[in-house]
C-alpha cells in the first residue's frame, strides 16, 4: 500500500518535472535561440575593397545562422589599437573574432593573448611570415603566388623580354606580411629575368597620395601590391603623371576594376575576397559549436583580369561580389 | 528454437511481474489502457496536424509564388510596353537623320516615366553603332556591341523580344559605376536618311527590381527559399548565388527548368524537398519555390512540444483519476483484508463491514466465522482447564495414600513398642499434617503452611527413625508469605530420608536442611541432605525416567512434585537435583514468588499458570515479590 502510494507520488513528480521541462523548451523555442556573435576587425572597414569580403561574411553569417558585426575602423590601425578593439568587442559579447592582422612586432603575441579568450581567425595574411608554423588559423590568398602571377603577366606581355626594364613598386602598407609576400613573389620572377626595381614606395599618407608617384623617377612599369596603391597608380596614370609607366597590380575594388576597364591599368590580379569572407566566418562559426574543432587555415584563389576578359561571365561574378 | 526459448523466458518474466496488490493491478491496467489510447490519439493528432500544416505551407507558398509571378509579369509586361512604345511611337515615327531631337525627346519622356525600373534605353544600328540612348552618357571606347549576348540574341531571332540573364552593363562610361541589368532586346526597323534599315533596340532593366521582388519573398530564414531561373536553368536570382558560383552550394535549376507548373517531390544533394514551379509568361523564366522536408519538421517543433505537453498533463491527470478510482474500488476490500490480517496477528479488531453489498456480505460472513471460532476457542480453553484440574486432583490423590501408609506404619510400630507418648505426639503431628494437607480443599497454600507441614512430617519421621538425623529450617521470613503448591516438600523430605540419611546411625550426624530464598523474582525451596548421594547418571534420569530411579517406595514422589509445580506455574518452573556420591543431595524447587492472597490463590487454582502461556485478562495481581 505504502509502496504503491510512493510509486504514485514518484510517477506524478516525474511527470510534473517533464511538464516543466517541456514548457521551458517551448518557451525557449519561442523566444528564439541565442545566436553566436562574431566580430570582424579589418583596416579601413568602410573602404570599397572590402565589399566582396563583407558580402562573403554576410552570406556565411546567413548560412551559419550567426550574428556578424564588422567593426568600423580607420585607415591605419596600430597593433595596440587593434588589440583594444578586439578587447572591446569581447567585452561586448563577441564569441569569436575575425581580424586582419596589422604589421607590428608584437602582433603575434597579442594574437596569442586574444586566442586564449575567444577563437580567432585571421584574414588577408597569416600571423607570421612562416605561416606553416603559425598556430592561429588564417584564411588568405596565396600572396606569394599573386605577386608571382603579376610578374608572369608582365613577362607574357613582353614575351619574356624585360631585361633592363625598370620597375617601381608601390604599396600602402609596406610592412604587412601580405605585401612582403607579394613583393617576394614578384621580385623572384623579375630578378630572374633581368628587370630592375628602381624604386619602392610604401607607407605613404593620404596627403602624400597626390604627388608620391609623380615625383618618382621614370619607370617602365609601376606595380601596385595592394588595392589602395593600385587605384592611386591608376588615377596618377589617368592624369598622365606616371611618366608613361604601365600599371600592373593587385586590387579588389570597383575603382581598381574601373582603372582596368579604362585602360589605365594593364593587368589586375583579384584575390577571391568573397571566399575569404565566407570561409573565414564559416570556419569560425563551426568551431564555436564544437569544443574540439578549431578553425582551419585555408588558402583562397585569385583571378587574373585583363581589359578584354573583364566582362567574361566568370569575371562578372567576381564583379558582382565587389558591387554588393 | 532460440526464439521459442526467448518467448518462453519472456512469458516467465511477465508471470513473475504479477502485481502484488489489487489497487496496483487496477491502477496499472487503467493507466496502461488510458495511456495507450492517449498515445495513439497523440500520434494520430500529430500526423493530422502535421499533414494539414504541410498542406497549408505548400498552399501558402503557391499563393505567394503566384502573387510574385504576377508582379514579375506585370513588371516584364511594362518593360515590353516600354520597348513597344519606343519602337512604335519613337523609332517608327521618326528618321534618325533629321529628327534626332524628336527621337531623343521621345526616349527621354519614356525613360523619365519609368526611371525607377529602367537603367537605360539604347538604339543600335546593324553595325553596332549607337544611334540614340537615354540617359545620355558617354559611350565606352569600344564596347563591341555586336558581340554582346543581348545583341546576338536579338539578331538570331528577329521576330521576338529577348530577355537576357543578369549581367553588367558594358556600354557606357559612368565613372566607377557598373550596373547589373537584365536586357530586353529586339530587332527594330529604323529609318536613316529615308532608308529603312534594321537595328537593335535595347531596354536595360535595373536588376535590383527583380532582386527586390525576390528578396521580399525570401525573408524566411527556416530553409525555405525561392529562386528564379530562365528556360535553360540559368539562374537569374538565387539567395545563394555566389555560393553556387563558387561551388559551395548547388541548385537543381537545370531540372527545375524542365518542370511544368506544379508541385514536385525532389531528392537533391541528400535532401528530400518539395519544389513548386511557376512559369513567368512570355520570358519562359521559372519562379521556383523550394521547401526542404526539414522545414516541415522544423515548423512542427511547437506543435510537437504542445502535443507532448498535452500528453504529459493528460498522463498526470489520468494517473490521479486511476488512483482515485482504484482506491475507491479497492479500499473496502483492503480494509477488510487489514482487519483480517490484524485478527490473524492475534488482535481482536472489529471486522470491517462496508463498501459495496458484496463486500459487506463478505465482511459479515468473516465476522460471524471469527465469532464462532472465538466461542469454540473459549470452550476448548475451559475444557483444557478442567482437564488440568482433574489431573492435579488425581496426582494429589496419588500422594495421600502413599504418605498415609508410611505414617500409619510408623504409629503401628510405636504402639506395638508401647511408646504411647511418642505415638500421641506422632498422631498430633499427623493431625497437623492432615489439616494442612486438606487445607480446606485448596491446592495452593502459603509457604508458611508448607513449612509447618514439612516440620510435622519430619517430626513424625524423626520418631520413626529414632532421631538418627537432624532437621534444620533456614527460611527467609519474606518467603513464608508466598504461594506454593501444597505438599511439595514432604515427598522430597521423604526421599532425603529414604535414600539419604535414613540408613545412617545417630553418630553419623545425618542432617536434612530446608532453606527458602527469593532470587530474581523466583522462590527457591531447597532440601539438602548429607546422605549417600547419587551418581550423575542417576540424577539425570531422576525426573525424566521415573522407572530407573525407583529403588524404594512407590517412586512417584519427585516426579509428582515436579508435574504438579509445572501444571500450576508453567514449564519453566520445577525441580532441580544436584548430588555427589558420598557427599549428599540437594533438591531445589523453583516457583515464582507470588504473594499469597486469596485472589492469587484462586487464579492459580483456576489453572492459569503464572509464567509461560497465559489466558488474556488473567494477570496475577501484586506481581512478584
Amino acid at each position: 500500500m505504502i509502496s504503491s502510494k510512493k510509486m504514485f507520488v514518484l510517477t506524478e513528480a516525474v511527470l510534473a518535472v517533464l511538464v516543466v521541462m517541456t514548457a521551458i523548451a517551448m518557451l525557449r523555442g519561442k523566444s528564439g535561440e541565442k545566436h553566436s556573435k562574431i566580430s570582424v576587425i579589418i583596416q579601413d572597414s568602410d573602404d570599397n575593397q572590402w565589399a566582396a569580403f563583407k558580402y562573403g561574411l554576410r552570406m556565411a553569417a546567413q548560412d551559419q545562422n550567426v550574428e556578424m558585426f564588422v567593426v568600423s575602423t580607420g585607415e591605419m590601425l596600430s597593433a595596440e589599437e587593434e588589440y583594444e578593439a578586439v578587447e572591446y568587442e569581447i567585452e561586448n559579447g563577441a564569441d569569436a573574432v575575425i581580424l586582419q592582422p596589422v604589421p607590428g612586432e608584437d602582433m603575434e603575441e597579442l594574437l596569442n593573448r586574444i586566442e586564449k579568450k575567444v577563437p580567432v581567425t585571421l584574414v588577408e595574411q597569416p600571423a607570421s611570415e612562416d605561416y606553416t608554423v603559425s598556430k592561429i588559423p588564417a584564411v588568405h590568398p596565396d600572396n606569394y603566388a599573386m605577386g608571382k602571377a603579376l610578374a608572369e603577366e608582365l613577362l607574357r606581355d613582353y614575351s619574356g623580354k624585360i631585361k633592363g626594364k625598370t620597375v617601381g613598386i608601390v604599396s600602402r602598407q609596406g610592412g604587412s606580411i601580405a605585401v612582403l609576400e607579394r613583393e617576394k613573389g614578384l621580385c623572384s620572377i623579375l630578378e630572374d629575368n633581368g628587370a630592375e626595381v628602381s624604386w619602392t614606395v610604401s607607407g605613404f599618407s593620404t596627403e602624400e597620395e597626390e604627388y608620391i608617384l609623380e615625383i618618382k623617377a621614370k619607370a617602365d612599369f609601376v606595380i601596385a601590391l595592394d588595392d589602395d596603391s593600385l587605384v592611386l597608380a591608376g588615377k596618377t596614370a589617368s592624369a598622365n603623371n606616371l611618366h608613361g609607366a604601365l600599371v600592373y597590380g593587385i586590387g579588389n575594388s570597383m575603382e581598381a576594376v574601373y582603372c582596368l576597364d579604362t585602360g589605365f591599368v594593364r593587368c589586375l590580379v583579384v584575390p577571391d575576397d568573397f571566399t575569404m569572407g565566407y570561409r573565414s566566418l564559416t570556419e569560425t562559426a563551426e568551431s564555436l559549436g564544437h569544443i574540439f574543432r578549431r578553425p582551419q587555415s585555408r588558402t583562397v584563389s585569385f583571378t587574373v583580369m585583363r581589359r578584354d576578359t573583364l566582362f567574361l561571365k566568370e569575371n562578372q561574378e567576381i564583379l558582382f561580389t565587389m558591387s554588393q | 528454437m532460440k526464439n521459442k526459448k526467448l518467448v518462453q523466458r519472456y512469458l516467465e518474466y511477465v508471470k513473475r511481474l504479477k502485481p502484488r496488490g489489487m489497487q496496483s493491478t487496477i491502477m496499472l491496467v487503467f493507466s496502461s489502457i488510458s495511456i495507450t489510447i492517449m498515445l495513439l490519439l497523440g500520434v494520430v493528432v500529430y500526423f493530422r496536424v502535421s499533414a494539414a500544416s504541410r498542406q497549408e505551407s505548400i498552399v501558402s507558398t503557391q499563393k505567394l509564388m503566384e502573387q510574385t509571378g504576377e508582379n514579375m509579369e506585370d513588371y516584364l509586361v511594362n518593360m515590353r510596353q516600354i520597348s513597344d512604345a519606343v519602337y512604335y511611337n519613337v523609332i517608327k515615327e521618326n528618321d534618325f537623320s533629321d529628327q534626332e531631337n524628336d527621337i531623343q525627346r521621345g526616349m527621354k519622356l519614356i525613360y523619365e516615366a519609368n526611371t525607377d525600373s529602367l537603367r537605360s534605353i539604347a538604339i543600335y544600328n546593324n553595325y553596332g553603332s549607337l544611334m540614340g540612348a537615354e540617359p545620355v552618357v558617354l559611350q565606352k571606347e569600344d564596347p563591341n556591341v555586336t558581340r554582346q549576348g543581348w545583341y546576338e540574341q536579338a539578331v538570331a531571332e528577329t521576330e521576338n523580344m529577348h530577355f537576357s540573364t543578369p549581367h553588367i552593363q558594358n556600354l557606357f562610361d559612368d565613372a566607377f559605376c557598373y550596373y547589373w541589368v537584365i536586357s530586353l532586346s529586339r530587332v527594330v526597323e529604323l529609318t536613316d536618311k529615308g532608308v529603312p534599315q534594321s537595328g537593335v533596340l535595347l531596354v536595360d532593366m535595373d536588376y535590383s527590381n527583380i532582386s527586390r521582388m525576390m528578396k521580399q519573398i525570401n525573408v524566411q530564414n527556416n530553409g525555405q527559399y525561392y529562386y528564379l531561373c530562365d528556360g535553360s536553368g540559368e539562374i537569374i536570382y538565387h539567395t545563394r548565388q555566389m555560393q553556387i558560383n563558387n561551388g559551395i552550394f548547388s541548385e537543381n535549376s537545370k531540372m527545375a527548368a524542365t518542370y511544368k507548373d506544379g508541385i514536385y517531390d525532389e531528392f537533391f544533394e541528400g535532401e528530400h524537398r518539395k519544389v513548386i514551379v511557376n512559369t513567368i509568361s512570355y520570358t519562359g523564366w521559372k519562379l521556383v519555390g523550394v521547401i526542404p522536408y526539414s522545414v516541415f519538421t522544423h515548423g512542427m517543433f511547437d506543435i510537437r512540444y504542445f502535443i507532448v505537453l498535452l500528453m504529459l498533463l493528460m498522463a498526470m491527470m489520468l494517473g490521479v483519476v486511476s488512483r482515485v478510482v482504484s482506491v475507491r474500488i479497492s479500499s473496502p476490500i483492503l480494509k477488510l483484508n487489514e482487519s483480517v490480517l490484524e485478527y490473524e496477528a492475534g488482535e481482536q479488531p472489529e471486522i470491517y463491514i462496508g463498501g459495496s453489498m458484496e463486500i459487506r456480505h463478505l465482511g459479515d460472513s468473516i465476522q460471524r466465522s471469527y465469532e464462532q471460532i472465538d466461542t469454540l476457542m473459549h470452550k476448548i480453553v475451559l475444557e483444557q482447564t478442567e482437564r488440568r484440574k482433574s489431573e492435579l486432583d488425581a496426582l494429589q490423590s496419588q500422594i495421600n495414600p502413599h504418605f498415609l501408609y508410611n505414617a500409619l506404619d510408623s504409629i503401628i510400630w510405636m504402639i506395638e513398642g508401647e511408646r504411647n507418648d511418642e505415638a500421641v505426639f506422632m498422631i498430633s503431628q499427623l493431625a497437623k499434617l492432615f489439616r494442612i494437607s486438606l487445607s480446606k480443599g485448596r491446592t495452593v497454600i502459603p509457604v508458611r503452611d508448607e513449612l509447618q507441614h514439612a516440620e510435622s512430617y519430619m517430626n513424625i519421621q524423626k520418631i520413626r527413625y529414632r532421631n538418627s538425623f537432624s532437621f534444620i529450617q533456614d527460611v527467609e521470613p519474606a518467603v513464608c508469605s508466598c504461594c506454593t503448591v501444597k505438599l511439595v516438600l514432604q515427598p522430597i523430605l521423604e526421599n532425603a530420608i529414604n535414600y539419604g540419611v535414613g540408613g545412617m546411625d545417630e553418630d553419623d550426624g545425618g542432617e536434612i536442611k530446608v532453606t527458602g530464598r527469593e532470587k530474581d523474582g523466583n522462590l527457591i525451596l531447597s532440601v539438602t541432605d548429607n546422605g549417600i548421594g547419587m551418581s550423575k547418571e542417576e540424577v539425570r534420569f531422576l525426573l525424566t525416567d521415573s522407572g530407573r530411579a525407583r529403588k524404594h517406595g512407590s517412586g512417584v514422589g519427585l516426579v509428582n512434585v515436579n508435574n504438579r509445580i509445572q501444571l500450576l506455574f508453567g514449564k519453566e518452573y520445577g525441580i532441580t537435583v544436584e548430588s555427589e556420591p558420598d557427599e549428599g543431595t540437594t533438591v531445589s524447587i523453583c516457583i515464582p514468588a507470588v504473594p499469597y492472597t486469596e485472589e492469587n490463590r484462586k487464579k492459580l487454582e483456576a489453572g492459569h499458570p503464572f509464567g509461560g502461556e497465559k489466558l488474556p485478562g488473567d494477570e496475577i495481581s501484586g506481581g512478584k515479590i
